[in-house]
């Protein structure tokens, strides 16, 4: 009797003592709950920062299976811990999902410094999740004030140290604060095999339609002529197209001058004046140059991979199977770091349309679709050492965590320690002063040097916007809905996504309204407007 | 008395820890998910009441909800087709081994699998199956039919079925056993009134054996219904729910909405629909499907 009571008791502290030992918190969360104030490392160790730089730099991985680990990255926060004991910086991988990053940013547990592509970020600015960095860039960067030479760039301030101004300016969020740091460029480019064009007798085409004629003749050889992947339809080439089709019509229709950011981004068209225009008869079926870049993109398919999700477009490339491949900076390491490719390949940006292409191209050059590859925003955990019922200027204000983890990527921007980590490999472009590109990757310098896109429409609405556009255009493309059945979709689509816009961002519309009639003179001898445009127009 | 008492607190003590995690891991997140379909709600950000408006957008407005409710049903009921079949036969065959030695093999054989995660066949199926150098198409272009190859998934006329025959030729581990089991069961003396009766093959398999193990085949209909209209794992992994809303569900849409897009309320929503549907099937199934007792009349 006695036993089975030993038993039943024992049994019952048992359970009792696993599951409070389950429930107990980890020491590491113990240390580092924002109550604690400090959070400690090791001994001697007040700061423990979280780093999260992405994919493209992270310590020992090898991009795309060649050369050595990468160091550089690691070397570079060894130097800055050796500059300041009292910090240690773990540099993390985190799945490159959105439904993490949400997750843990509404816990107050992202790392610090985060890389994604900073439209997302905007979407929550108003949540208090990241760190405005205006206030650290209009100042100086103090490694360069320890310098000791005025002239150089960031003594003045940390802004002037990046090379491309426009790019990097124009990632302001249009709460007109800029959340992020433009690390490096990407751009995109159409990759060619320079030896099946020569046997084809073919040169790079200088047109759009050349390039339909180029493709054309390729695919007579039997070799697939230009693979690419869904994103870049939905993506990229919706922007170009958009660019080309609509730039005439800007004086007319890019109606708020933002002071910040103008300078750098002319004509640039924000979530604002879209849902406004739409209001006023664009981006629907009765637009027609919004109902062309569909048929465009449409054309294009016929000489592009069947496959649009699971082609490995790379090997179809480099296996010679696919002549051209419409890829990023990035591929250009594929290429130039492979000894058995056998071909020798070159690079072109995408031509302009012409008339012939439709009557309202603008003749213009394609413009710079890329821009900011590594975005690196700063996170609420940045300022976990303050009370969160503060306003965000006063936490940056008081944080001392936050101004290490700032001094981390003022330390990193240094064209000494950039280019350890930048020109490691030749992946992206620099952007800071004074650290020069890769050979490999001149050719995409002078495309960076372009226009910048009249918008980013991927990034201008909410994410189910993007979702169903990306989902109905792969439909659209692979027969499996015709052209009205897609314009269909896509106008409930974006009439939602205006509406969502005007309820989350209390549109002032008053105010483009009035802007509207200011531009009417500038409409007046435009050709093809939508109808309800066409109406207003007559007096 | 006072012994007893003491001892039924004691199991009440063991029990208590289980309870606290299920109320605050279950339960709780179910009350919480219906009280915020009513509400419009991002992460991180304000919370409005809109009474049912969420699912009125969600059952009126949203263009996914009748292509999305279609694949869910066709892809339930293929999937309670063939766990009530393939598995059920499979598992005659074995039992129908005259060596238990071999019995024991084949069960062996088909159990090992159920150790691979689920989300490793799916990129198998993905990845070496379906893409666009995968078996399937090399196997058409060594035929020489490579005028057939196409992308499995990503063409809108196949991908439904692609996704559905992922896991061919669908002799579930778990199946398998839960119809060898209730096969075990059947008495010896059935087996020789059957014989006596001259139910031999196919017959005595239908008449006598399927009648006997419908309390298995209603245990699998069930956890097959509510499995394939909550689950979208595979869809996640082969498809993303594409192309087009061509293999999405409702369950995909609610993951999209809660997490892509931030729409908590709404995925709430869309959850408590799916949780009417599966306890209504469930009371259908329980209901109408006879089960092994009650054909024997216990």
């Amino acid at each position: 009797m006695t036993l089975r009571r030993v038993f039943k008791h024992g049994s019952l502290a048992a359970v009792v003592a696993t599951g409070v030992w389950l429930l107990w918190p980890a020491h590491s969360q113990l240390a580092s709950a924002p109550a604690s104030g400090s959070p400690a490392g090791q001994a001697g160790q007040a700061y423990v920062l979280k780093f999260s730089p992405g994919q493209s730099y992270y310590p020992d991985s090898h991009p795309f299976g060649l050369g050595k680990a990468l160091s550089g990255l690691a070397t570079v926060v060894r130097a800055f811990e050796a500059r300041f004991p009292d910090t240690k910086v773990e540099i993390i991988s985190t799945p490159g999902v959105r439904e993490y990053l949400v997750t843990q940013l509404a816990g107050g547990q992202a790392p610090d410094i985060i890389n994604v592509n900073v439209e997302d970020v905007w979407t929550d600015v108003h949540k208090g999740w990241y760190v405005p960095l205006d206030g650290f860039l209009e100042a100086p960067n103090p490694f360069v004030v320890e310098k000791g030479d005025p002239n150089l760039p960031g003594a003045k301030q940390w802004w002037d140290m990046f090379r491309y101004q426009a790019i990097s300016r124009g990632k302001a969020a249009p709460d007109g604060k800029n959340y992020c740091l433009t690390f490096d460029m990407v751009e995109t480019g159409i990759y060619y095999n320079k030896d099946i064009l020569a046997e084809l007798h073919l040169t790079v085409p200088k047109t759009w339609d050349e390039l339909l004629v180029t493709l054309g003749k390729i695919r007579a050889s039997g070799r697939t002529p230009l693979v690419m992947h869904m994103g870049a339809y939905h993506d990229w080439l919706m922007d170009l197209m958009f660019d080309q089709l609509y730039f005439d019509l800007l004086p007319g229709i890019d109606l708020v001058q933002d002071p910040s950011r103008e300078p750098y981004l002319q004509g640039y068209l924000d979530w604002d004046e879209l849902a406004f225009l739409h209001t006023k008869g664009f981006f629907n079926r009765d637009d027609p140059r919004y109902v062309q870049i569909w048929q465009r993109m449409r054309e294009l398919r016929n000489y592009t991979n069947q496959d649009l999700v699971s082609t490995d477009t790379m090997r179809e490339f480099i296996t010679q199977r696919a002549a051209m491949i419409w890829h990023t900076t990035a591929f250009s390491y594929r290429l130039s770091g492979d000894k058995d490719l056998g071909f020798r390949w070159g690079v072109f940006y995408l031509p302009p349309f012409t008339k012939k292409t439709s009557p309202h191209a603008s003749g213009r050059p394609m413009c710079v679709i890329g821009g900011a590859a590594t975005q690196f925003e700063v996170t609420n955990r940045a300022v976990s050492d303050t009370d969160p019922s503060l306003a965000m200027p006063e936490r940056i204000r008081r944080s001392q965590r936050l101004k290490r983890v700032i001094a981390l990527l003022q330390f990193m921007c240094l064209p000494e320690q950039n280019a350890k980590i930048v020109n490691e490999y030749p992946a992206f472009v620099p952007n800071i002063v004074g650290v020069d590109a890769l050979p490999v990757l001149r050719p995409f310098e002078k495309i960076l040097d372009r226009r910048y896109t009249t918008t980013k429409w991927v990034f201008t609405f909410d994410l189910r916007f993007s979702e169903i556009q990306q989902r109905m255009l792969g439909l659209y493309l692979t027969d499996g809905i015709d052209l009205a059945g897609f314009l269909d979709w896509q106008e409930r689509n974006l009439t939602a996504a205006c509406a969502n816009l005007r309820r989350r961002k209390a549109l002032d519309l008053g105010r483009l309204e009035r802007a509207w009639q200011a531009k009417a003179s500038a409409r007046a001898g435009m050709i093809d407007l939508p109808p309800r445009v066409r109406k207003e127009s007559v007096p | 008395m006072r012994l007893q008492g003491r001892s039924t607190l004691t199991c009440y003590g063991i029990i208590l820890p289980t309870m606290v995690m299920l109320l605050t891991f279950v339960y709780l997140p179910v009350v919480w998910a219906f009280s915020k379909s009513f509400y419009a709600f991002e992460i991180g950000g304000a919370s409005r009441f809109v009474g049912l408006g969420n699912y009125s957008e969600y059952l009126l407005e949203d263009p996914t909800f009748f292509p999305s409710l279609a694949n869910m049903l066709l892809l339930t009921l293929f999937a309670v087709v063939v766990r009530l079949t393939v598995p059920l036969i499979v598992a005659k065959l074995i039992h129908s081994l005259p060596r238990e030695r071999w019995r024991y093999v084949y069960r062996l054989v088909f159990l090992v699998p159920i150790v691979v995660p689920g989300v490793a066949v799916q990129l198998i199926w993905a990845g070496l199956i379906y893409s666009d150098s995968g078996l399937v198409n090399e196997f058409l272009r060594w035929l020489d039919l490579s005028h057939w190859t196409h992308g499995w998934l990503s063409d809108p006329r196949t991908a439904l079925v692609c996704v559905a025959m992922v896991g061919f030729p669908f002799v579930g581990a778990f199946e398998v056993l839960i119809y060898y089991a209730g096969l075990s069961a059947i008495p010896q003396s059935v087996h020789e009134a059957a014989a006596i009766e001259g139910a031999t093959g196919m017959r005595k398999f239908l008449q006598v054996d399927v009648p006997l193990v419908l309390s298995q085949l209603k245990l699998i209909a069930i956890l097959t219904v509510i499995g394939s209209v909550q689950g979208f794992q595979s869809l996640i992994i082969l498809t993303r729910g594409g192309p087009g809303f061509k293999t999405t569900v409702p369950g995909l849409w609610m993951y999209y909405n809660a997490f892509s897009f931030q729409r908590m309320g709404y995925a709430c929503s869309i959850g408590v629909l799916l949780f009417l549907l599966i306890l209504t099937l469930t009371i259908l199934n329980l209901k109408y499907f006879k089960s092994s007792e009650t054909v024997q009349g216990i």
